[in-house]
């Protein structure tokens, strides 16, 4: 009878508090990350991972323990982003999704025009805030890919879960988003140089 | 030392799939032996590593604890929720 019910089906109460506690909690500072990355707004982040957690929750007898629970709860997050919050933020980003899925379709792409020209010692230097506002003003879909790869360390394979797109995709969205991060921090590197050219003058 | 390599955007493909540990080991092996003859090759893997080591630092937040608690108290009302929506259910038919 109880499968009328679409909440938290075959578990008890306390097995599923218990799920809960031991899979979903210790991944919510990467959640909330995340989400604060994608939608740029703390309140946005909070309802975000809320709604993410709850999702999850309403489908935890579909988890298996044992799986990698972090993997499962992006890719709702993801889903949920694409589905909620994109829309209500920023209007219909649609074409820019699927511009973004068509032209770096395939790894044979041609190479990013050019390599930017940035050092190790100017990236040592930049302020974190730097660094902050070059990932915010990649597009969404570049964002993402950096985020899951360079700071939660998920693998090709489990970002081409999580994005539902192939893996040969994850490597070169994963390439051109680095190619642009590293243009964009080149250009505040340009611009700061100018500025202390100036103030030296 | 070379100053210059015709193969450096294979060469940071390479870079970036062997930090992001999806090189098998003898590509790893190979770039590691060919790493101190190409300047290019150094610098690719210097930044990648700074650009890595400055995202770590720079793009983490912590969950608020108000969220986490906010999250609990849900969970806790859909399960007394379905505690009493089951026997009710039962009950009518």
């Amino acid at each position: 009878m109880s499968t009328e019910i679409d909440t938290a089906p075959a578990l008890t109460e306390s097995q599923a508090r218990a799920l809960f506690e031991k899979e979903f909690v210790p991944h919510l500072d990467a959640m909330y990350n995340f989400a604060l990355r994608l939608t740029n707004d703390e309140d946005d982040a909070h309802d975000l991972v809320q709604d993410t957690c709850m999702r999850a929750f309403r489908f935890i007898g579909s988890f298996e323990p044992g799986t990698y629970a972090k993997a499962w709860l992006f890719r709702i997050l993801k889903n949920n982003f694409i589905n909620d919050y994109r829309k209500k933020s920023r209007g219909p980003t649609k074409v820019e999704f699927e511009w973004v899925e068509q032209s770096f379709a395939g790894e044979d792409d041609p190479e990013p025009a050019f390599q930017a020209d940035l050092q190790a010692e100017t990236v040592n230097e930049m302020l974190g805030d730097e660094i902050t506002s070059a990932i915010q003003a990649l597009p969404v879909d570049f964002r993402m890919i950096i985020i899951l790869c360079d700071l939660e360390e998920f693998s090709y394979e489990e970002m081409a879960k999580i994005l539902n797109i192939p893996i040969g995709t994850v490597r070169s969205r994963l390439h051109r988003a680095r190619a642009m991060l590293k243009e964009t921090l080149a250009s505040y590197a340009m611009k700061k140089g100018y500025k202390t050219d100036m103030l030296s003058a | 030392m070379k100053t210059n390599c015709s193969h450096q955007p294979d060469c940071l493909k390479l870079i970036q799939r062997i930090l992001d540990k999806e090189a098998s080991a003898e590509e790893e092996a190979r770039f590691l032996a060919n790493k101190d003859q190409c300047l290019p090759c150094q610098e690719g893997h210097e930044l990648e590593l700074a650009l890595r080591k400055a995202l770590k630092t720079s793009c983490h937040s912590k969950c608020p604890s108000s969220l986490l608690e906010s999250i609990r108290s849900k969970i806790s009302s859909i399960i007394l929720l379905i505690l009493l929506l089951i026997p009710l259910f039962c009950w009518f038919i």
